[in-house]
């Protein structure tokens, strides 16, 4: 159990590679939710909630079944949102009858991650790497994905909600008619991703 | 070659059946129960979402009312109709309120008629601008009309007029109290929608003063007291007040008054007022 290689892979998914401000991946929900915090905050519980359990299951599903048939190269997509999506309406239907509580906070969000473009590429590197050309990390174990996904998946919530508190100010703030509401949003997360790209290089990563 | 075909149609199409059946067995299995008659009962109401029942928006009304924590006729503003249809599906029977209710703003002192004491410049709503020292009106019971009445009605049924006063159009309210909750004056009334003769001020000072505050304001001389044939209005702190039970809409203290604050036919004059605006 090498710690330092799990707290490398977990630094590369969360800030280095960062999924929303580095790879632009998943930013239509980025800027869909970010209007207000509260929703903010439900959609990064259901994004990590589903991210970890559909790497697990991807993971599984290759190392299992995919690779030894020798099937994987050209149906892991397929096979991937199948294996996603039917998991996000299982689960969806758990929550409602199990936890309203929950479900009102974070249900209406469930169905618009099961084909969100995160939750699919946090799931397909875990499980068929050479996506995104990681040098920490190339094969990886079980332990290693759920570190992974939940880089993935923090850096994604952590990112959203950062950006939605500043947009919540933005909103309010004498901005030139112009530029009121998507400009100014995406003038705003790119200087967020300039500042992030401080990070490229950290450790080697 | 075929071997990999063979594998590939096998993996997706067993994993299609899998969760297909699985997902089959879970909604079966994990399905909410919901009352039939909450749809029902949600699309008798009239979906404005206004609140005045208490309840966040119709659909909760809706579901309240299914499960029996709230009465058939909790929606004021849909009124006697929207009632009826709604104990129609839980099966209840309901008498019907007598008369159709309106909301009125006893106020026609405006710009011309009010004396005015300054010129306000603060937060151009009612509530701060009675906070702030009691508004740009003498009279400290008149109607400011910085619309926050306007604002809190949900179906568009009352305006500020040209002459500053808000002015309730009787056809599209509801009654659904919304207006006299947000009028900081207290001057918006629920009234019987076929009443014709009102009381127009809300002025508790005294005669003389009022009669320098406003040209309408009602001095309380009684000159309506004696002429009622009913007893149906009575002065009380100063001002005149009308009781609807048991006035027949004669008009004749609206004749009688010397300052001509009741109006004897101010449904005409107030739609009339509601149109002009």
């Amino acid at each position: 159990m090498d710690l330092g290689r799990y707290f490398l892979i977990f630094l590369a998914t969360f800030l280095v590679q960062n999924i929303l401000l580095i790879r632009f991946i998943a930013l239509c929900s980025f800027f869909g939710i970010s209007t207000s915090v509260e929703t903010s905050v439900g959609m990064s519980l259901a994004v990590i909630f589903v991210m970890m359990i559909s790497s697990t299951l991807t993971w599984v599903l290759w190392n299992f079944v995919l690779a030894p048939l020798g099937i994987g190269e050209f149906l892991y997509i397929p096979s991937f949102i199948l294996v996603i999506a039917s998991f996000v309406q299982l689960e969806e239907l758990f929550i409602k009858k199990a936890a309203p509580a929950l479900y009102r906070a974070m249900g209406i969000y469930l169905p618009l991650i099961t084909t969100n473009c995160a939750v699919l590429a946090a799931a397909t590197e875990v499980a068929k790497p050479g996506f995104i050309k990681l040098s920490v990390a190339y094969h990886y174990t079980l332990p290693e994905a759920w570190v992974y996904t939940l880089g993935v998946a923090l850096g994604y919530s952590a990112a959203l909600l950062v950006f939605a508190t500043i947009r919540e100010r933005v909103d309010s703030a004498p901005v030139p008619a112009v530029f009121k509401g998507y400009p100014i949003a995406f003038v705003t997360a790119s200087l967020m991703s300039l500042a992030l790209t401080g990070f490229a290089g950290l450790f080697g990563i | 070659m075929k071997l990999v075909l063979t594998y590939a149609i096998a993996t997706m199409g067993l994993m299609g059946l899998v969760f297909g059946a699985l997902l089959a067995l879970a909604s079966k299995k994990f399905a909410v129960e919901t009352d039939p008659r909450v749809g029902e009962i949600r699309s008798v109401l009239p979906g404005a979402n206004c609140g005045a029942c208490g309840f966040p928006g119709c659909d909760a009304l809706a579901e309240a009312i299914a499960a029996g924590k709230a009465p058939v006729d909790a929606c004021k503003a849909g009124g006697p109709s929207v009632t009826a249809k709604v104990a129609q599906v839980m099966g209840a029977t309901v008498e019907l309120p007598k008369r159709r209710m309106v909301a009125l703003v006893k106020c026609i002192g405006d710009r011309e008629r009010a004396r005015g004491r300054g010129e306000y410049a603060g937060v151009p709503t009612c509530r701060a601008a009675v906070l702030a020292g009691g508004g740009h009106k003498e009279c400290l019971y008149g109607c400011l009309g910085f619309g926050d009445c306007v604002r809190a009605c949900a179906f568009d049924a009352i305006k500020v007029g040209p002459g500053g006063i808000a002015v309730v159009d009787p056809a599209k309210c509801t009654a659904c109290g919304k207006c006299v909750s947000a009028c900081p004056r207290g001057i918006i009334e629920i009234v019987p929608a076929d009443q014709h003769v009102h009381v127009m001020c809300r002025n508790q000072e005294k005669g003389a003063v009022t009669r320098k505050q406003c040209s309408v304001g009602c001095i309380a001389c009684q000159a309506c007291v004696r002429a009622c044939p009913r007893e149906a209005i009575k002065v009380e702190s100063n001002v005149a007040v009308i009781d609807y039970s048991k006035c027949d809409d004669c008009g004749t203290c609206a004749t009688k008054c010397p300052v001509k604050v009741i109006s004897p036919k101010p449904a005409k004059a107030l739609e009339e007022n509601a149109a002009a605006c």
